[in-house]
């Protein structure tokens, strides 16, 4: 397998369970609380995701879907609330543990790229296997053939300008599976992109989440979500549904 | 994340953005340049003062005491003749002549308007660096059979004598005939000076020739073997002198032209680092635009550094980053100062040895090409990386200090 899922060994006694992938209590994000102009951006959720799942949280825009996906992300930490990541409270960990865990166990793609305009497609993939301190010579081979499995062999060389749209969404991925992390967020990774383009994202995230990945899809399409296994809706920082999907892409 | 991989992409950052990188390296440039420059020429201006002095002859010690103590004065010239041989090379011992004035035929020279006339004995002239060019130095047989013959300076013989040869001539001091036996070599090559309007008589006609101050304690002129054993021989004389030294109205001296070296160097030293302490404010100033400069590419670059946060860098990776970009940049200013520096010191160096005016009682030396020293470049370089580093810091840590998530939200 390309992917390896993250082995479910058996949890340490004190800890929690680690068999959910993302165990989120009661969490609420709350901005100025208190003030005149307090937001809610979450309000009370709680979700449970098992490894291996391909979960969209679909909503509007301001409906605090990103917020949530931040937070899962270990990027934002919560108001109130617990968030257990594979049967760890996120809150608890000091700042250099949230960068490893982000380093280590999420693969991050988002709606803006977010590639380092200065750095070529591969130094781009190759940057977070530089955080976690792997070896030159390893880090390039898995860069080289996270690259060449979204077909950008080419281009390797290419800085993030000199490529169309698709084409630096696809070295976001990359960057996000070089690593062979057992989760890949995406928040909406296809939306400054034509259908078409979209389309073999989503086909790639997929294929990743069939050899073991487990994927939590941001989005507000509605046709994209039902690709995903699992479609869980908020609104106003709520969650009001929460069903399964067609898993097909549309 | 290892260093390496940190430095190269720092570099890399840095010569993204020539024109910036370079306006911000100007200050710490001028500044590395300019503490090179002040410190090499003034490091120049010991060296030329150094060289002058041993020109001078840095073993020369002279002894004297200027009270009614002639005993104690006869025991250390015993002591310090008895040295000859092994701290000392020579010894020689003189007495100042005043009120003398020369005459032959028709010409007069007082020896008062900034010459010397001395009296001597066969050991002063090698004592004190003067060497015969034409004829005969005076001896100590000269002082035993109370000779009337003297030696002149080179100012003397052309005042006097012109193109003639000055040898048997008779000149009168103070009204008695002398024979001019010999002429010193002029000092300092053929630039004449005071130093070489000098008139020297055997010692022993002393109460002769100046009549009205009688006879005095000679004083002694010694070279050492090497420069160490002169500074160490004064001290052994000043503590004989302590000992037995009892006269309040007096006071005596042992002075080595080593030790007013060494005592000139103190005070340029002294000098030269006032000098590049002015200097080094322009370095700091250098920094603060560093700072500047780097504050400004931590804003511009939030969205960046929210990039590298997410994909799991820690907080000391972004410092890392940022402190090293900092660091090359004032270390990459420091070696373009520094070059500066090497080539300004050599123009500064020139203009300096053209505008030296050479004092008549010292020694001419010859230029030489004026270069930072060794210890001078690595500090100015080691000083350059640190401002880095210390101006650095803040952006640095503003930079490492954001949350991710803000930092990401930023366009």
């Amino acid at each position: 397998m390309f992917w390896k899922r993250k082995p479910a060994a058996a949890p340490p006694a004190h800890t929690a369970d680690h068999s959910l992938l993302v165990d989120v209590r009661r969490l609420s994000k709350i901005y100025n609380e208190g003030k005149e102009n307090e937001v809610r951006a979450l309000d009370d959720i709680s979700l449970a995701v098992p490894w291996g799942e391909f979960l969209c949280i679909l909503g509007q825009s301001g409906s605090g879907k990103s917020t949530l996906m931040n937070i899962l992300g270990c990027l934002d930490i919560p108001t109130y609330g617990t968030y257990y990541l594979d049967g760890q409270a996120v809150s608890d960990l000091p700042p250099s543990t949230l960068s490893s865990i982000r380093n280590r166990e999420i693969g991050f793609i988002f709606q803006g790229f977010n590639l380092i305009p200065a750095l070529t497609a591969l130094e781009n993939v190759e940057l977070p296997l530089i955080y976690r301190g792997m070896p030159a010579g390893e880090r390039r081979r898995l860069a080289r053939s996270a690259l060449e499995a979204v077909g950008l062999g080419k281009r390797m060389g290419h800085r993030p300008a000199e490529m169309s749209g698709g084409q630096q969404q696809r070295v976001a991925i990359a960057r996000a599976v070089a690593a062979k992390p057992p989760i890949i967020m995406a928040d909406e990774p296809t939306g400054n992109l034509d259908s078409g383009s979209g389309r073999e994202i989503m086909e790639q995230l997929s294929e990743l989440n069939r050899q073991g990945t487990s994927i939590i899809l941001i989005t507000h399409d509605n046709k994209l979500a039902e690709m995903a296994k699992r479609i869980v809706t908020i609104s106003d920082g709520h969650i009001i549904s929460d069903r399964a999907g067609r898993g097909i892409v549309q | 994340m290892n260093a390496t991989q940190t430095f190269s992409m720092a570099v890399k950052s840095v010569l993204s953005n020539k024109i910036r990188s370079l306006l911000t390296m100007l200050g710490i440039i001028i500044g590395v340049a300019t503490v090179i420059i002040l410190v090499a020429s003034a490091q120049a201006e010991q060296k030329y003062t150094r060289l002058q002095l041993e020109a001078m002859g840095a073993n020369r010690i002279q002894v004297g005491c200027y009270a009614n103590n002639t005993r104690l004065m006869e025991e250390v010239a015993a002591f310090c003749q008895g040295q000859v041989g092994e701290t000392l090379a020579t010894f020689g011992q003189y007495v100042w002549a005043y009120d003398i004035s020369l005459k032959y035929r028709s010409k007069e020279m007082s020896m008062d308007n900034g010459g010397g006339a001395y009296f001597i004995d066969g050991g002063y002239s090698a004592s004190t660096g003067r060497y015969i060019s034409i004829g005969r130095d005076i001896t100590d047989a000269d002082v035993r059979n109370q000779s009337r013959v003297c030696v002149i300076g080179d100012a003397v013989r052309k005042y006097f004598f012109g193109a003639m040869s000055p040898i048997d001539q008779k000149i009168k001091i103070n009204g008695q005939s002398f024979t001019v036996v010999g002429v010193y070599e002029p000092l300092y090559g053929s630039k004449l000076n005071t130093e070489d309007q000098i008139l020297c008589m055997p010692m022993s006609l002393q109460r002769r020739v100046s009549q009205y101050y009688g006879e005095q304690t000679p004083d002694l002129a010694m070279t050492a073997i090497d420069r160490e054993s002169s500074d160490k021989f004064c001290k052994e004389i000043i503590e004989k002198f302590e000992q037995r030294f009892q006269d309040s109205n007096g006071y005596f001296y042992a002075d080595s032209i080593g030790q007013a070296q060494d005592q000139m160097e103190q005070s340029q030293n002294k000098e030269a680092a006032k000098t590049a302490g002015i200097a080094a404010i322009s370095l700091l100033v250098g920094g603060i635009g560093i700072m500047n400069i780097m504050l400004v590419t931590v804003t511009e670059r939030t969205r960046e550094i929210g990039i590298r946060m997410a994909i799991g860098a820690r907080k000391r990776d972004i410092i890392s980053q940022f402190l090293i970009e900092s660091a090359v940049i004032s270390c990459m200013g420091g070696l373009i100062g520094i070059f500066f520096g090497f080539i300004g010191s050599a123009i500064w160096g020139n203009m300096m040895f053209g505008s030296i005016v050479d004092s008549p009682w010292m020694p001419k030396v010859d230029a030489f090409l004026v270069m930072p020293s060794f210890g001078l470049v690595l500090g100015a370089f080691l000083f350059s990386a640190l401002l880095g580093i210390l101006f650095g810091l803040y952006p640095a840590n503003k930079a490492a200090s954001m949350q991710p998530v803000d930092a990401l939200r930023t366009q």
